[in-house]
């Protein structure tokens, strides 16, 4: 095969069917590549969708790839909402010159972390982009699962005086993925934090306190924070001190700085418990290999109100919601 | 409780009624809760004047009967001989009907409650000297009469009566109501009159009255550090001479290097700073910024050359100062940026790690207030903060609003402005957005202010600034909301205090939003409110950081050396990834803000790489810098119809070993001082306004205006409304309405 992908690897002839054949097909347990669509079988329960594109630049980054990633990204969404993730679809965009290599390598990366979550890849479809018309390779992909029966997790649940859960340590994903993008070398052991979190969501999901689930991606915990004091119209707080940053991520944070609170992650878990379950969840979570550093790192508060953050000096910080381009504010 | 109507006085003398002219005189100003009514009534017995005086709306009416040229006199003495805390203006003088005998306060008129808030005012001479002499006030630290005591800090709505106050909780024993119902007493309709059978009481511990004022001394003197309930809130003390102390409360209050005020006996104040001041002595009590004494202990003020005192502000603090008879450490017991504290549950819970113990009161404070911190510039004071004493502050305007407005102000140094008619009031200080007690405290005052001025506003204005806590909180409200941007309300405030005048407005400051989407603040402004264009600006630096540049002076020192093409010094830049990200752009900014090159300037000269506290690179440029000496104007370049002003000769400058510092800092001041001047020059300005926070800097702004005075151009410093961010709603309300006129 050649060494870069060309107008004709989307033409839908040899050149097609050979990338397909020899790239996808392996790499995602040979689906049936020949059917107009696949038959699935689902259990019992309510069936559950999910979609979502990946267009990250680089395309490989510290701790990850965009296969890989891809495939986090469908499978935490369907896991946060309870649902056991089973199948997922596929489309490729590739950019006419990418390297058949890196194309290889990144397939076999989504086929590897679906292979990890339980999931199958059971439909797909490639395109490639004229040069200049994309930005290497996209994948969409869209996640199918049967949610667990009687699973909670739920906005409207959520009660003042509940508890926020962080899984692991924030910001990574965004921190790895910037230094990757601008060429700014390796820093420490800044690596992203993109894994597949079904092991961390089924461990709460016995939990009757569990209220809700969401995976911190773009915007970051603050993000997720703003999203449950919109719903629920209750202030939270956070308590920085409880937050699990890694030393390596807030130091590039503090150099160029960023808030890690705002950066994405994608293995990570932010939940809401009832107070008296706080513990049993942190316990759970810490006894997984993605839950070490889980941490209790807020309240839900009684009345309406701001994202506050308590500062470890007993200061307050209002979190502000994202800004497309968040401008200095101090005169 | 309402005014009693009360009759009193002699019949018009030996005037037949045929040769007696009446006046309905109607008096505005600050004309309510000073004694005013006690004194027209005292007035007109003295000159024989029949009539009545009555508050109605914020105005006093009288209508006054005798000859004509009594009324004369009348009139004028009205005026003239006022008490100190009054401050008339005679509004309106109308022919009036008045046929019975005598004088008489009548009462309120109800309904009506467009009232002003009066602020609170440092004891009286006379209360001062009740306090000293035996008799049952003697050593009471709640004396006041209708000229002193607590107003703005124990309202809870208007009209200014007690029952309104936090006092109505203590019922007046018989001889303080004597005194509150006798209109030839000094104490007639003193709301919060108080005496120890009847008023509130200290209490430290488990000790009361004078005992706890004991122990809070003897706490004191042994270098503990205590919290103390004052007129607006709590403040820490401890003893200024003690340097453990002092270190003792600057680690526990998380405030290494910014400077502490001190409160002063007033037999002392030679002791701690080169010259006193009238503006100490002022009723208002403001936190003075004055050359200190050498040989002050460093931690006080350390870098700096002035120092923040102020003396007693209540009948407390005088015993407090007297008693202690040396300078106290005074520092608002709250974190920097937050509200006060000023409840005792709620002191005791927040500062139980800071203090050591607490001198409480039972008198309940309403209405947080901060102290006021004011500087001497161009010779008179200039107001930094605005609070207890000075605040609300109440403004007329050029124009006539069609809609009451409330106006938001900035995202730092929050104060709100609430505008009706012709006049606007500006809370008092709020603190910083980004911290949640802030946030609820403005929250508050926004509902509050039109509560009880019983305005509602129909129009929200905020800064352009879609990221500030108060834009964001307007877009919360159910109100049409109207945008200001950040500098045009600088240089709005500055003109609109004169009057809405032409004229070319310094903008200087840290970073705001201007309106092509760049972060201006060092802009020079031409034109008047509702019609400004950039005239000149100082060349664009790029920042980067976000918000953490202006921690920072670091980063804006390196940039200046990249743009310069200059190898920043060693140890500046505390990591390559810097270079690499300012380079490529990433989370930069592009800015002209004169703030920042102060900034630089500080972090250049090695002043400070990181600053402990808002400005504290800046603050310590100017404490450095020697006498300005005569400096070239900055080259200037015209880029598009804009004089662009180039700082970069200054980056070799700063970086000269073989100058001393205070040489360097006093030229950098000098050079754009000249700038300045040569802008003004340039597009012909006859007049020239400073706005900005930039121009808290006493050399620079002095420098500026002597310069600009001296090549015969008018300037002006704002004097009611602060320069810095404070003055930035009273802006955004002119901006506002000269728009509307303009339409
Ligand atoms: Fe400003
Ligand atoms: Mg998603
Ligand atoms: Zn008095
Ligand atoms: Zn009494």
């Amino acid at each position: 095969m050649d060494e870069m992908i060309t107008l004709a690897h989307g033409n839908g002839g040899r050149r097609m069917r050979a990338l397909i054949e020899e790239i996808f097909a392996p790499a995602l347990g040979r689906p049936d590549t020949q059917a107009d669509a696949a038959a699935i079988a689902l259990p019992e329960g309510e069936i559950m969708v999910t979609t979502d594109g990946f267009t990250v630049q680089p395309a490989r980054f510290p701790g990850g790839n965009i296969g890989a990633l891809s495939v986090h990204g469908v499978v935490n969404d369907l896991a946060v909402s309870g649902a056991t993730p089973l199948y997922l679809t596929l489309a490729a965009l590739i950019e006419e010159g990418t390297s058949v290599a890196l194309l290889r390598e990144l397939v076999a990366s989504l086929g590897e972390a679906a292979h990890e979550a339980g999931v199958r890849v059971v439909a797909g479809d490639t395109k490639v982009l004229p040069r200049g018309q994309g930005g290497g390779v996209y994948f969409t992909l869209t996640g199918i699962g049967v949610r667990t029966p009687g699973c909670p997790p739920g906005l409207s649940a959520i009660r003042p005086g509940d508890r926020l859960l962080v899984s692991g340590p924030v910001g990574d994903h965004g921190i790895a993925v910037m230094l990757a993008r601008e060429d700014f070398g390796l820093r420490g052991d800044v690596r992203s934090d993109a894994a597949c979190v079904l092991p961390l969501t089924r461990a709460l999901l016995p939990l009757r306190g569990l209220r809700f689930m969401r995976d911190p991606t773009r915007g970051g915990l603050a993000t997720v924070a703003h999203e449950i004091a919109l719903a629920t119209g209750l202030g939270i707080e956070l308590e920085e001190a409880n937050i699990p940053v890694r030393e390596s991520t807030q130091a590039v944070c503090a150099i160029l700085g960023y808030d890690p609170l705002y950066l994405a992650c994608e293995g990570r878990v932010v939940a809401v418990l009832a107070p008296e379950e706080a513990d049993a969840a942190l316990t759970a979570w810490q006894a997984l290999p993605g839950g070490a550093e889980a941490a209790i790192i807020g309240c839900i508060g009684a009345t309406p109100g701001p994202v506050v953050l308590r500062t470890p000096i007993g200061g307050s910080r209002v979190l502000p919601e994202l800004e497309e381009d968040a401008l200095p504010r101090i005169c | 409780m309402r005014a009693p109507a009360i009759s009193g006085g002699r019949e018009a003398r030996g005037q037949r009624p045929d040769a007696l002219a009446c006046e309905r005189i109607v008096l505005g100003g600050v004309v309510q809760g000073v004694g005013f009514r006690p004194f027209v009534y005292r007035l007109a017995q003295q000159l024989g004047v029949a009539g009545w005086v009555r508050n109605n709306a914020g105005v006093v009416e009288i209508c006054a009967a005798a000859a004509p040229e009594t009324l004369n006199d009348f009139r004028a003495a009205l005026l003239a001989e006022a008490p100190p805390a009054a401050r008339p203006e005679l509004h309106a003088v109308s022919p009036g009907a008045f046929t019975g005998t005598g004088f008489t306060i009548l009462d309120s008129t109800a309904g009506e409650t467009v009232q002003g808030l009066p602020p609170d005012l440092a004891p009286c001479p006379d209360c001062l000297a009740e306090m000293k002499a035996p008799g049952r006030r003697h050593r009471y630290p709640f004396i006041n009469c209708t000229q002193c005591g607590p107003r703005y800090s124990i309202i809870r709505a208007l009209p200014y009566d007690r029952a309104n106050t936090t006092m109505a909780e203590f019922p007046l024993c018989p001889a303080c109501a004597a005194e509150y119902a006798n209109p030839a007493d000094r104490r007639f309709h003193a709301e919060p009159v108080a005496c120890p059978d009847c008023g509130p009481r200290l209490r430290f511990g488990a000790q009361e009255g004078e005992a706890a004022l004991a122990a809070c001394l003897m706490a004191l003197r042994a270098g503990q550090i205590v919290a103390v309930k004052g007129v607006g809130g709590y403040h820490l003390f401890c003893d200024a001479a003690d340097e453990a102390a002092v270190a003792r409360l600057r680690t526990r209050k998380h405030r290494p290097e910014k400077p502490l005020a001190l409160l002063l006996p007033e037999a002392r104040v030679m002791d701690y700073v080169v010259a006193d001041a009238p503006a100490l002595h002022l009723p208002s009590r403001p936190i003075l910024l004055l050359e200190k004494r050498p040989g002050l202990p460093e931690v006080l003020a350390p870098g700096l050359t002035e120092l923040g005192v102020m003396l007693p502000d209540s009948p407390l603090h005088h015993l407090l100062a007297e008693g202690f008879g040396a300078a106290l450490v005074a520092t608002s017991a709250n974190r920097s940026g937050e509200p006060m504290v000023t409840d005792e549950a709620q002191a005791e819970a927040e500062l139980a790690g800071i203090a050591d113990g607490f001198l409480h009161h039972n008198r309940r404070i309403e209405r947080a207030v901060d102290d006021s911190v004011v500087r001497i510039i161009d010779g008179a004071p200039h107001i930094l903060r605005a609070g207890r004493g000075l605040s609300p502050i109440e403004m007329q305007l050029p124009f006539t609003l069609g809609r009451p407005v409330l106006a938001l102000g900035g995202h730092m140094k929050s104060a709100i402005a609430l505008a009706w008619g012709n006049k606007a009031v500006i809370s008092p200080h709020l603190g910083e957005l980004d911290n949640a007690p802030a946030h609820a405290a403005f929250a508050r005052m926004a509902a509050d202010l039109q509560a009880l001025y019983g305005v509602r506003a129909e129009v929200l204005i905020t800064d352009a600034h879609e990221g500030y806590a108060s834009t964001r909180w307007a877009r919360t409200q159910d109100l049409p909301v109207e945008t200001v941007w950040h500098h045009h309300a600088h240089a709005s405030a500055v003109a609109g205090e004169h009057g809405g005048a032409e004229m070319l407005a310094f903008t200087w400051d840290g970073v705001g939003l201007g309106s092509d989407g760049a972060l201006w603040g060092g802009e020079a402004l031409l034109g008047r409110p509702g019609a400004w264009r950039v005239a000149a600006r100082l060349k664009r630096l790029r920042l980067q950081g976000g918000d953490a540049v202006s921690r920072a002076p670091w980063r804006s020192g390196a940039a200046m050396c990249w743009h310069t093409g200059i190898t920043p010094p060693e140890g500046l830049v505390p990591d390559p990834l810097l270079h690499t990200a300012w380079t490529r752009g990433l989370n930069c900014h592009e800015s002209s803000a004169a703030g920042r090159l102060f900034d630089g300037a500080a972090a250049l000269l090695g002043l400070r790489h990181t600053a402990s506290y808002e400005g504290q690179g800046p603050a310590l440029l100017e404490a450095l810098a020697g006498p300005l000496p005569n400096a070239a104007p900055l080259p200037l370049h015209e880029v598009g119809g804009v004089w662009e002003a180039d700082w970069s000769p200054l980056v070799p400058m700063l970086l000269d070993d073989t100058l001393p510092n205070p040489e360097r800092a006093a030229r950098f001041h000098a050079a754009l001082v000249a700038t300045g001047v040569e802008i003004a020059r340039l597009v012909g300005a006859k007049t020239v306004g400073l706005a900005g926070g930039v121009f808290q800097n006493r050399k620079l702004a002095e420098a500026l205006l002597a310069r600009l005075r001296a090549a015969r151009i008018t300037a002006h410093l704002g004097r009611k409304i602060p320069c810095n961010d404070a003055g930035l709603s009273f802006g955004q309300v002119i901006e506002f309405g000269a728009r509307q006129w303009m339409r």
